[in-house]
């Protein structure tokens, strides 16, 4: 390897990374965050049945599951404007996402959710729970971990694929290679840094997701807390653990 | 206290329940007891409303619903006056002990955390569970989730307690426990409808039981009159295959 490349390598890890960092990262964290909130909903309105909204739920999925996302990103960017909607290359790019992988996660949760053994919402019913109550207190809290491990991956796939975002003028990592790739005429070396820096990210939310993992048992550990403790009902502490 | 009229229930047209009459007075505890198949569990789950009769009329706390009409606001509301306690004990897995017991209390009838937490302990201390309260149902016994189960169900002091067969999902070492608390429950004056393959439990511990087969009552009445002196050749089989198994 020449000195010249090195020293191209080395100048321009820095300035491939802090683009990852300041665009990248957050790009895909708000997507995830919106793809969490519209895949929550869309799994709620089907498993509680709802007229309406249930066959919307299923058009909305058809419908971005059935199209490429780099279409659909044009279509919110290049597209809205024709029609009167202008949004900025960055938030256009965060709905896409957002929008495309609340689709996927849609199912994830729909399927953790119907994992859960029936006799948890009918014991849940049997002490009184309406269904609202149950499925906040007892179905979802157990659907989470049975779902964390495919949401962990679809955040993965999604921080390789906001590299699309370089197609709508979003400078983010991907968009930061190119441009020093065409000045110093090093493509190969430069899309492999760029592709070690993803691989950088990705590995670390490798480990976040095993980490995280280990943390959703629900096992009773030595110094929990007594929530209730200051109700002084007459009972002393020892009794609860 | 509980009455419920001609129930009728279907599973996609094979008919499992045909036409049951079945009573509770206050105090009593009625064993349900029959080969299995014969709609016990059927039974129970139509009396919770966790399924839907076809059919039938329930007349309970002084209100008469129609089993098929009736509104999720009076479902609700007859729920709140009922106990349940699965053969598979259902214990909320996200739950600690503490926190499955307090649920029906603090979130579904909004009673004050410390009221609900002296309740919780009271009923806890009843089914010798107070050295578990922070365990979650993953790292009990079946044996003790079962009587935390009960605990549960008796936390809201409902007006009725239906039982699945409590302990045909526990080992044989481990039913005792169980059944230890179900007598005592009974001596307190607790209302309940056992459905259950423990003829001793029936035989000393019910005031009536009533024996189930093809979705029919065959046979009820006082436990040591149906298990003495069955009047039915049905009833008589089927005790005395029973107890060849005992
Ligand atoms: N959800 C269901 N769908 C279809 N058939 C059912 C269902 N639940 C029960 N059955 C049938 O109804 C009959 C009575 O079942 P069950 O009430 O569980 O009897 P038991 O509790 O007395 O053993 C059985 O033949 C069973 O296969
Ligand atoms: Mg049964």
């Amino acid at each position: 390897m020449s000195d010249r490349l090195v020293d191209i390598l080395v100048t321009s890890f820095m300035r491939i990374l802090i683009p990852g960092i300041k665009v990248t990262i957050p790009l895909t964290l708000l997507s995830f965050l919106l793809s969490l909130v519209i895949g929550l909903l869309l799994a709620l309105v089907q498993v509680a049945n709802i007229k309406g909204l249930k066959e919307f739920a299923r058009f909305y999925i058809w419908i971005f599951r059935g199209t490429p996302l780099i279409v659909q990103l044009f279509i919110i960017f290049f597209g809205l404007p024709s029609i009167g909607i202008t949004l900025d290359a960055f938030p256009a790019a965060v709905l896409a996402f957002g929008m495309n992988l609340g689709a996927y996660n849609a199912e994830v949760f729909r399927s953790a959710i119907m994992a859960i053994p029936k006799g948890q919402l009918e014991a849940a019913y049997m002490i009184g729970l309406n269904y609202p109550q149950a499925m906040a207190r007892v179905i979802l809290p157990q659907s989470f971990p049975v779902a964390f491990p495919n949401l962990f991956n679809n955040l993965i796939s999604l921080l390789k694929d906001t590299s699309l975002a370089a197609s709508i003028t979003v400078i983010e990592l991907f968009t930061s290679a190119q441009q020093i790739a065409a000045r110093t005429y090093e493509p190969f070396a430069l899309y492999c840094e760029a592709a070690l820096i993803y691989l950088i990210f990705s590995t670390a939310l490798t480990w976040l997701q095993n980490w995280i993992e280990k943390k959703l048992v629900w096992k009773s550990g030595e110094n929990d807390k007594d929530k209730d403790a200051d109700c002084g009902c007459g009972r002393n502490k020892a009794m609860v653990g | 206290m509980l009455e419920v009229k001609n129930i009728h229930k279907s599973f996609s047209k094979s008919p499992v329940l045909r036409g049951i009459d079945f009573k509770v007075e206050k105090g009593e505890v009625v064993a349900v007891i029959g080969p299995s198949g014969s709609g016990k569990t059927t039974l129970l789950r139509c009396i919770s409303f966790l399924e839907k009769a076809d059919e039938g009329e329930i007349v309970f706390d002084e209100y008469t619903h129609d089993m098929v009409h009736i509104s999720k606001r009076d479902i609700k509301k007859v729920r709140m006056n009922m106990g349940f306690v699965f053969q598979s004990f259902n214990l909320f897995s996200n739950m600690t002990v503490y926190d499955n017991v307090m649920e029906g209390l603090v979130t579904a009838r909004k009673m004050d955390r410390c009221e609900a937490r002296k309740k919780t302990f009271e009923v806890l201390e009843k089914v010798g569970m107070l050295d578990k309260t922070k365990n979650y149902p993953g790292e009990l016994s079946g044996g003790q989730q079962q009587r935390v189960a009960i605990a549960r169900a008796i936390a809201p002091d409902p007006k009725v307690i239906l039982f699945d067969e409590p302990t045909s999902a526990l080992d044989p070492e481990l039913t005792g426990e169980v059944l230890d608390v179900m007598k005592k429950l009974a001596k307190e004056g607790t209302t309940m409808v056992v459905v259950t393959h423990e003829m001793g439990f029936a035989r000393d511990v019910a005031s009536r039981v009533v024996f189930m087969e093809n979705g029919v009552v065959v046979e009820e009445g006082k436990a040591k009159e149906l298990f003495e002196n069955p009047k039915e050749e049905r009833t008589r089989q089927f005790l005395s295959a029973m107890s060849k198994h005992e």
